[in-house]
């Protein structure tokens, strides 16, 4: 009965072949606005590490200015950032299963013989833990040990793809790179990580590239290496060397814990509170104590990762599903009753309302179908128009570039719930239709 | 049209109410979203014209760090600079130690008077530059003069602050609000050390565009700190990429200790810095053209299927004297009631919506006068798709009244 109903269903369509095309067109292009806007919203703004949501905390305190707040919309959080003395101080405690205390920076890599052109490669400088805390892949070897962090020892990770550039692939732990001017031995081979946002430190924008090299945190007080990404002071302070500017109130390093449970969360706070009034006892600020741990989840809505323009996006791209769906059922009614004789026919001969009601369904079915297949292509046309609207320099592989990532489940996503949308809007017209009596139309004849 | 016969066409309208409430729900979505498009991207691209006061165009950009252990800072900015001043076709270059426009940049704040609490200080952009940066940056010297070449601070690691400085007109007014005149005047930095005001900018924005401070801009004579250079570089009009390719070029292969990591048009930095507003101001446009289109071809589709279903009443109507300008502008009249549900419907979500938006954006309400443009759009959108429709029906012969079907 259902191949029978499919037949009668493409043959109306064929019927009138303008109003099959104008509400094909509508449901693809409600599919396609909706695809490539979830895409865009998921990438800018989903957790990409929500199944550790409950354990994996940023850590903030506030030693910032007393005269004025460091967040203007939003006084209640301490900035976003740690001075490096306090840095330290986190890493010291050994509550959390792990820490991470970090800063982007910038190195460039060069050979000894000079075989390699020398390039410039977007630098991480951090503890060991940062692989395990985030669960960061290995292609070959692992991270460096808490010793490393300390001394510090001259190894590094290297990324996936700086492997295959400078060892074709090959698995190079025990060799070595000169980072600026020092020669660091490799000890792990990160294979592709690249999470969107990159939430671990959005201090220059949420999309950003994964770096290519990491470094023992160690290695900034000893190398003199300031960060690459922002560093913020409120407090006039002379410095003239790089020891003034690690003692002073700038903050520049981003820090992070993993605390398995709450007992243990409690424990931290509680380390954390008492290091800050030891700190203010000794008369550093005078700020209230307002030290922070926060879950993924609310650290990107606490940095606006979320933004008002997503929002926006968002609340068009159901609009304009809105549009479309009321399109379709008002052309779905037309067309239908349209054809209200031939339903007078096939009722009068014996068919139930429940095989009306089928048949038109099946109609809705083939025209939501085809319409998600064209939507689905036109959605792809789109996303691909929109990473063009966001590359401005084509052998640039940094930022908004991240964008390029297909997000598959994204996808799936929009087009199940565009796809339920459709048929859902084609109930009404299918029982509207099966609930006119026959005579009528007999009449008429 | 006289009001006896709107009655007739609105009980008519009531009998197939479905499929016109689904007409009249889509515009007023269709307007909700319209009149606030069109605010939003003209706020939009309000903000990406206003003047910078620089020659965009007609700069370019060069990044150089120096990475071996023999690289000498001080010999490779001297050569990198005498070289691109040399070069035929080139205006100007200086070294900064920030690109204006970029997104990455330096703020602190300044005072009138030396302050113990550095509460009232004013923030501005500073950027680090040399005596080349106002002809480089293109940038009007509205009062005062220049620095000289002598007064140019060498390059430290410490914090310095120069005895002389170039300030923006804006940041002038907002560390004088009574008179805005900052020209000889002494100001002081975070650590009360005084420097003179020697120059006054008419207009320069400074780093971040998202900055409600963008204009106060301070330009201090010193060379910033190695071993990275930036340097801007101002061509003759239409000369940028020729030059840029040449310099590039040269600059690549002229020192082994150090690595040129780009060389770029400054406009890039600029269109970086509004992309996203760019990009929200095409992506709204886009869908809301397409968003009105679909609504469009839905009124175009409820008239079509009126028209066909009603071909024996309006041949009965055209047989009993009704002219075919009768006919028309019924269905313009019916379609037109329709739109105008739409409309009062779409008034309330309109200004729903612009009220959400002005709240999260922190813009001005809605102006209403958008309101008002948007209802005549639609209004002019509803009669144009109803339009063909309209004319077919009233080509319909009296004669299909006495046919049967």
């Amino acid at each position: 009965m259902l191949g029978y109903y499919f037949q009668l269903a493409i043959r109306n369509l064929r019927r009138n072949p303008g109003l099959t095309a104008l509400m094909v067109g509508a449901v693809a292009l409600g599919i396609a606005v909706c695809v490539m806007t979830l895409t865009m919203y998921r990438a800018m703004s989903g957790n990409p590490i929500w199944w550790k949501n409950e354990v994996l905390y940023a850590v903030t305190m506030d030693f910032w200015d007393p005269n004025e707040d460091a967040h203007d919309q939003k006084p209640e959080l301490p900035p976003w950032q740690l001075t490096y003395r306090d840095a330290l101080a986190v890493m010291e405690s050994e509550i959390p299963d792990r820490t991470v205390v970090m800063h982007k920076a910038v190195g460039v890599f060069s050979t000894e013989d000079g075989a390699v052109q020398p390039e410039r490669v977007l630098t991480r400088v951090t503890s060991a833990d940062f692989f395990a805390a985030f669960d960061v892949p290995f292609q070959y070897g692992g991270t460096w040990s808490a010793e490393a962090d300390r001394a510090p020892e001259p190894v590094m990770v290297i990324s996936r793809a700086m492997n295959e550039k400078y060892f074709g692939g090959a698995n190079s732990v025990g060799r070595e790179i000169r980072w600026d001017d020092r020669e660091f031995r490799i000890v792990g081979v990160r294979d592709h990580w690249q999470p969107m946002p990159t939430f671990y430190d959005v201090n220059n924008g949420s999309l950003q590239e994964s770096e290519e090299v990491y470094l023992p945190f160690g290695w900034n007080a000893v190398a003199e290496i300031y960060s690459a990404g922002n560093t913020n002071g409120w407090k006039p302070e002379e410095i003239n060397t790089y020891q003034d500017f690690l003692n002073s109130e700038s903050i520049w390093i981003q820090a992070w814990v993993e605390l398995p449970d709450a007992a243990t969360r409690d424990r931290f706070q509680a380390f954390l509170d008492n290091y800050a009034r030891s700190q203010k006892e000794g008369g550093r600020h005078q700020r209230p104590i307002n030290n922070r741990l926060t879950p993924v989840d609310q650290w990107l809505v606490d940095n606006d990762v979320v933004g008002n323009d997503d929002r926006v996006l968002v609340g068009l791209a159901f609009a304009f599903l809105a549009v479309c769906l009321l399109n379709t059922v008002g052309l779905l009614l037309a067309k239908f009753l349209n054809n209200a004789a031939i339903t007078g026919v096939r009722r009068a001969l014996g068919a139930s309302r429940r095989q009306v009601f089928l048949q038109h369904l099946v109609e809705v079915g083939v025209i939501s179908g085809i319409g998600a297949l064209l939507g689905l292509v036109l959605g792809a046309l789109m996303l691909m128009g929109l990473r063009a609207l966001y590359t401005l320099d084509p052998t640039d592989t940094g930022g908004t570039q991240a964008i390029a990532h297909v997000d598959v489940t994204s996808i799936v996503t929009a087009l199940g719930l565009a796809l339920l949308a459709t048929i859902a809007a084609g109930l009404y017209p299918a029982w509207r239709i099966g609930r006119i009596p026959p005579a009528i139309y007999l009449k008429a004849q | 049209m006289t009001a006896w016969n709107m009655r007739p066409i609105a009980s008519a309208l009531w009998r197939n109410r479905t499929g016109a409430l689904l007409v009249a729900l889509q515009i007023a979505i269709g307007l909700a979203v319209l009149v606030n498009a069109v605010y939003v991207v003209k706020q939009r691209v309000d903000k990406i014209n206003r003047p910078h006061g620089m020659d965009v165009e007609n700069i370019f950009v060069i990044a150089s760090t120096g990475f071996s252990r023999d690289f000498d800072y001080d010999a490779s900015w001297r050569d990198d600079l005498a070289y691109l001043r040399d070069l035929p076709g080139v205006t100007a270059a200086t070294i900064v130690s920030h690109i204006p426009l970029s997104g990455s940049g330096s703020s602190n704040g300044f005072t009138s008077q030396p302050s113990k609490s550095g509460d009232d200080a004013v923030p501005a952009n500073n950027f680090d530059v040399d005596e080349q940066a106002i002809e480089a940056l293109g940038v009007e010297l509205a009062a005062g003069r220049n620095f000289a070449q002598h007064e140019i601070l060498p390059p430290t690691d410490g914090y310095e602050f120069a005895p002389q400085l170039i300030i923006t007109r804006e940041f002038a007014k907002a560390l004088f609000p009574e008179d805005g005149n900052a020209l000889g005047k002494t100001i002081y930095d975070g650590l009360n050390r005084p420097s003179t005001v020697i120059g006054i900018i008419e207009t320069m924005h400074g780093s971040w565009v998202g900055w409600d401070k963008l204009g106060q801009v301070m330009l201090i004579p010193r060379i910033r700190s190695g071993p990275a250079a930036i340097y801007m570089v101002r061509t003759e009009p239409g000369r940028q990429a020729e030059l840029m390719r040449t310099a590039e070029e040269h600059l690549a292969t002229s020192n082994p200790d150090r690595l040129l990591r780009w060389v770029r048009p400054m406009e890039y930095f600029v269109r970086q810095s509004y992309l996203d507003d760019r990009n929200m101001a095409i992506f709204l446009t886009s869908v809301t053209s397409a968003l009105l289109a679909i609504t469009a071809l839905g009124i175009f589709g409820l008239a079509t299927f009126n028209v066909s279903t009603r071909i024996r009443q309006i041949g009965t109507r055209r047989a009993v004297g009704a002219r075919r300008l009768d006919i028309v502008r019924h269905f313009l009249v019916e379609n037109w009631m329709i739109t105008t549900a739409g409309i009062v419907a779409g008034c309330g979500f309109a200004l729903a919506i612009g009220y959400w938006i002005s709240v999260k954006y922190e813009l001005p309400r809605l102006d209403l006068y958008y309101l008002v443009g948007g209802v005549l759009g639609i209004w002019l959108i509803g009669l144009a798709a109803a339009l063909q429709p309209a004319r077919r029906a009233s080509a319909i012969s009296p004669a299909v009244a006495t046919r049967t079907v």
